[in-house]
């Protein structure tokens, strides 16, 4: 077993633990990312819907917390963010709907709301929210429900990919000279006088200042240092993504405060799913969507958009947050140093953490520079990352120069999202290892069929390129192998 | 051959592709494409290494290779030209097709017709929406089948199939003779959705559980497979409470419907009947987009592939007749509409000019009926079912009886009989 010294160890390479990784970067530190799985983003990151800039609903926020003034503070850095890494950032604006007078009450606080706070609390470049009518709506939302009466408009909401954000930060990280080991789970901490000896299956790392940043396991590892002792209350919302061909039946997210939200995503796709209300408690780390949720899902989504068809889903997952008080729910967060652990800073941001996740890396370094940790900048930090290419996106002469340059380009490996060998080949470069690693990055297996035609194909690269054996190709790591036998190998067994 | 001069473009080289461009060269045209994503022809046929294919066809059983085979080499043969390993990524209203491959980047062209051929695809697991945890281990039957017969894995040793399709039901045979043991095979219907001869030879010869009216409520597991919640299920294909149980198993496999794969003919504005989920079309496989010919699996899920193959033949002829003559004669006016216990019925349309075959399902199994074809024909058949498809000839002898301005025929399933 080895043994690592580091300046600053971040645990989690969740959005959080990225964007803290990229920021730290912009410094002459020596710092280090540990990620417990094989790839980053897989965690709640993975499981939150494709909202990266609030709207309205923060609004409901109380100016008092500190999460609120993390998501707010967010809201404008999340789009040059993206450009500077290269992310596709599409503002969609959101639409709450009025079903009727009764129903004002709630828009007209939030309007009264933002007048109030617009340049105090929310940052002044954040542009206005407005009532729209019935005529309005019909027009901009066809194919919305006749019922509603009109909606408050929200030009500021917009979509994003986060799993794909949080991989550009981290390689954005490491291209600035961080540290980042993958597989590398944390299993117990000591807490010296100077620095943390933290041990992991890959050997121990001796470090002086301690990020957790570990996500749904935030409270797990604050514990192994007995520096915190607070509950986490995971909370499960259900989430359904539809085929491209439906993509068109909303502009903007549309959403009322009973039936959740339908929205078209950042690839194109549709997509619905009803907040998570503190009703629905989860049990810790369990994130399989059950009956009910979907079927209730499902009804609210066809409340607010009637031609939405369960046939058109092609995959569901459960939206997954963890509230750090179960009463007071999404309006706070964890950030911050430990009550009594110097040194061990907890980033634990809550609700919505996409969204606050630059504001709380900002955050990061005044807290490190609190705590005794000299920052002194790095000169050769580079903010920009060039995306892989997107082949389904270019032009048909771009389609054939790409071709010409590399003819792995000119073979269609997912038909139904038209992405390439090129294009998989360039994922697994980058530090795809999994079949979901493939997939988060260049999109086979999101499309329509989920995989049933490309999984034996990409499985067959990524053996090829890893140089591991087919049957070691997993969907996401550990056990997740889908092919677990040779041919025959049961049939000598049994003999 | 130039791209320009192309007379008949065929998108996907599965049995019913490969029907098609054969048909269409020996009907007359010249220059008729092949295009294909995979590196080779025949499509799936490559993967299913079970007999069962050509009884009807060549009068012979043969596997399904053996049977691409004989198309592989008539393709050949009579002269058509095969572009392999090209991705038709767009087809455009006036029939101006874009694609891609490795050699020559993008392509371009606009042939004097199209047939589309692109088959089918499974249903997944999303479209399903089964509940549960996400793990590895859930695969479609077709998936599953491919690994197995071609690239020479076995995903796991303890399996449940969900659904009872064709595939499914092979594939559960495939894995018991591979050594794998299938827990369960689970039907939400009351029956079987493939054929009998497969639930005989496939389920009951290898003592292989059947468990209709059930499904699979719940998936556990976090990286693999360890068990699924199966339950029985009401007349409304609810779950009954209480009837819960779960079975151990590391794979969990899907049998549950195939899908036509329409995307290209939507770009090109081809219409498409809801019910089948392929293109409306008239007896000569035409869709409502001028030249745009389709057949086989992409225009209706087939039984059996040599209805495949037949049908896919007409399709070819016409698409070559209409790169010949560059029009087509009088399109069918006369609505072919499912009536009583009829699920669907291909053509939609007819002229009732000439002799039409009719390639319809029922809805539910049904014994001792008759088929009515509006008031020109009538037929007994003793039982019928949804997983086999019924084919009706509509000859000279009956279209005659065709009144003038008849503007649909409906079809029925009645009961034959004292009720």
């Amino acid at each position: 077993m080895s043994q690592l010294q580091t300046e600053v160890l971040i645990i989690g390479g969740g959005i959080g633990g990225a964007a803290i990784a990229r920021e730290l970067s912009r410094y002459k530190v020596d710092a280090t990312l540990v990620e417990k799985g094989v790839d980053v983003g897989q965690g709640i990151t993975k499981y939150s819907s494709t909202i990266m800039c609030q709207g309205a609903n923060v609004l409901e926020f109380r100016s008092e917390y500190h999460n609120s003034r993390l998501v707010w503070a967010g809201m404008p850095m999340m789009e040059p963010l993206c450009q500077e890494l290269d992310i596709p950032f599409k503002k969609i604006g959101s639409l709450e709907l009025i079903e009727n007078q009764a129903g004002m009450k709630h828009p007209e606080k939030m309007l009264r709301r933002f007048k109030d706070w617009h340049g105090k609390y929310l940052p002044a470049d954040i542009e206005p929210l407005r009532f729209i009518d019935r005529d309005t709506l019909r027009e901009w939302e066809p194919n919305v429900n006749k019922k509603y009466i009109g909606a408050v408009y929200d030009p500021n909401l917009a979509v994003n990919d986060p799993v794909r954000l949080t991989i550009a930060l981290v390689d954005n990280a490491v291209k600035n000279g961080i540290n980042v080991m993958m597989e590398t789970e944390v299993l117990d901490i000591a807490v010296g006088t100077d620095d943390f000896e933290v041990q992991t299956n890959k050997g121990s790392i001796k470090c002086r200042y301690l990020i957790n940043a570990a996500g749904e396991y935030v409270n797990d590892v604050a514990r192994m240092a007995d520096a915190d002792d607070f509950a986490m209350y995971p909370v499960k919302s259900y989430q359904a993504v539809l085929d491209k061909k439906v993509g068109g039946l909303v502009n903007s997210m549309v959403l009322t405060m009973k039936n959740g939200m339908v929205s078209p995503t950042i690839h194109g796709n549709l997509f619905f799913g009803i907040s998570p209300g503190t009703q629905r408690l989860g049990r810790a780390h369990d994130h399989s969507t059950d009956k009910k949720l979907a079927d209730a899902a499902l009804k609210h989504a066809q409340t607010l958009v009637p031609a939405i068809s369960e046939k058109d889903i092609i995959n569901a997952f459960v939206g997954f947050i963890v509230f750090r008080n179960f009463e007071v729910g999404w309006h706070e967060c964890t950030v911050g140093v430990s009550r009594w652990v110097p040194r061990f800073i907890n980033a634990s941001i809550g609700f919505p953490g996409i969204c606050a996740s630059p504001a709380v890396a900002k955050e990061m370094i005044e807290i490190l520079r609190q705590e005794g940790l000299n920052l002194e900048e790095n000169p050769h930090f580079d903010p920009y990352q060039k995306a892989m290419p997107d082949f389904s996106e270019l032009s048909d002469e771009e389609k054939s120069r790409l071709i010409a340059q590399d003819p792995r380009y000119g073979h269609v490996v997912c038909r139904c999202e038209t992405v390439t060998e090129g294009e998989i080949v360039e994922a697994i470069k980058r530090g795809a290892r999994t079949l979901d690693g493939v997939k988060f990055r260049c999109r086979p297996g999101m499309g329509r069929c989920q995989g049933g035609f490309c999984g034996p194909r990409i499985t067959k690269i990524l053996s090829r390129e890893l140089g591991i054996p087919e049957e070691e190709v997993t969907k996401k790591g550990g056990e997740s192998r889908h092919l677990m036998y040779k041919s025959k190998e049961l049939l000598e067994a049994q003999r | 051959m130039k791209l320009k001069d192309i007379d008949v473009a065929v998108i996907g080289a599965g049995p019913a592709g490969m029907a098609a461009a054969i048909r269409a060269k020996e009907a007359g045209a010249e220059h008729v494409v092949l295009m294909e994503r995979a590196e080779e022809l025949g499509g799936l046929l490559h993967q299913c290494v079970h007999n069962g294919f050509g009884v009807l066809y060549f009068n012979e059983d043969l596997t399904g290779p053996e049977y691409g085979h004989r198309f592989i080499e008539k393709v050949m043969d009579t002269g058509v030209t095969p572009l392999l390993e090209t991705m038709v990524v767009r087809l455009d209203k006036d029939r101006q097709i874009g694609a891609v491959n490795t050699r020559e980047g993008f392509i371009s062209f606009r042939p004097k017709s199209v047939v589309l051929a692109m088959g089918c695809r499974e249903r997944s697991r999303g479209a399903l929406n089964i509940p549960g945890s996400r793990p590895a281990g859930v695969l479609t039957a077709g998936t599953a089948q491919r690994f197995v017969n071609v690239e020479g894995f076995i995903p796991g040793k303890k399996v449940v199939i969900l659904g009872s399709g064709d595939i499914g039901m092979i594939m559960a045979r495939r894995m018991t003779l591979e050594g794998a043991r299938v827990e369960a095979v689970v039907e939400i219907l009351p029956y079987i959705g493939g054929l009998i001869r497969n639930e005989v030879q496939c389920l009951h010869d290898f003592d292989i559980p059947l468990f209709l009216n059930h499904t699979v409520m719940q998936i556990h597991g976090e990286e693999r497979v360890e068990a699924v919640t199966v339950a029985q299920v009401d007349g409304n294909r609810q779950p009954i409470p209480g009837t819960g149980r779960t079975i151990e198993c590391d794979t969990l496999l899907l049998s549950v419907g195939l899908i036509p794969e329409n995307e290209l003919s939507i770009m090109a504005g081809v219409q498409l009947d809801p019910v089948t989920g392929g293109a409306l079309v008239d007896e000569t496989r035409q869709t409502n987009i001028n030249g745009v010919f389709a057949g086989g699996n992409v225009l209706h899920v087939h039984d059996l592939v040599d209805n495949v193959s037949w049908e896919s033949e007409l399709a070819g002829e016409s698409a070559a007749r209409f790169a010949i003559e560059g029009t087509q004669e009088g399109r069918g006016k006369i609505r072919v509409t499912a009536g009583r216990n009829i699920r669907y019925v291909v053509p939609q349309t007819i002229s009732g000019a000439r002799d039409t075959t009719l390639y319809m399902r029922v809805a539910e199994p049904e014994e001792n009926v008759r088929i009515k074809i509006g008031d020109i024909m009538t037929k007994g058949v003793r039982a019928v079912k949804p997983s086999e498809m019924l084919k009706i000839e509509l000859t000279d002898t009956h279209l005659k009886k065709l009144e003038e301005g008849t503007g649909e025929l409906v079809i029925n399933c009645e009961k034959r009989g004292g009720k």
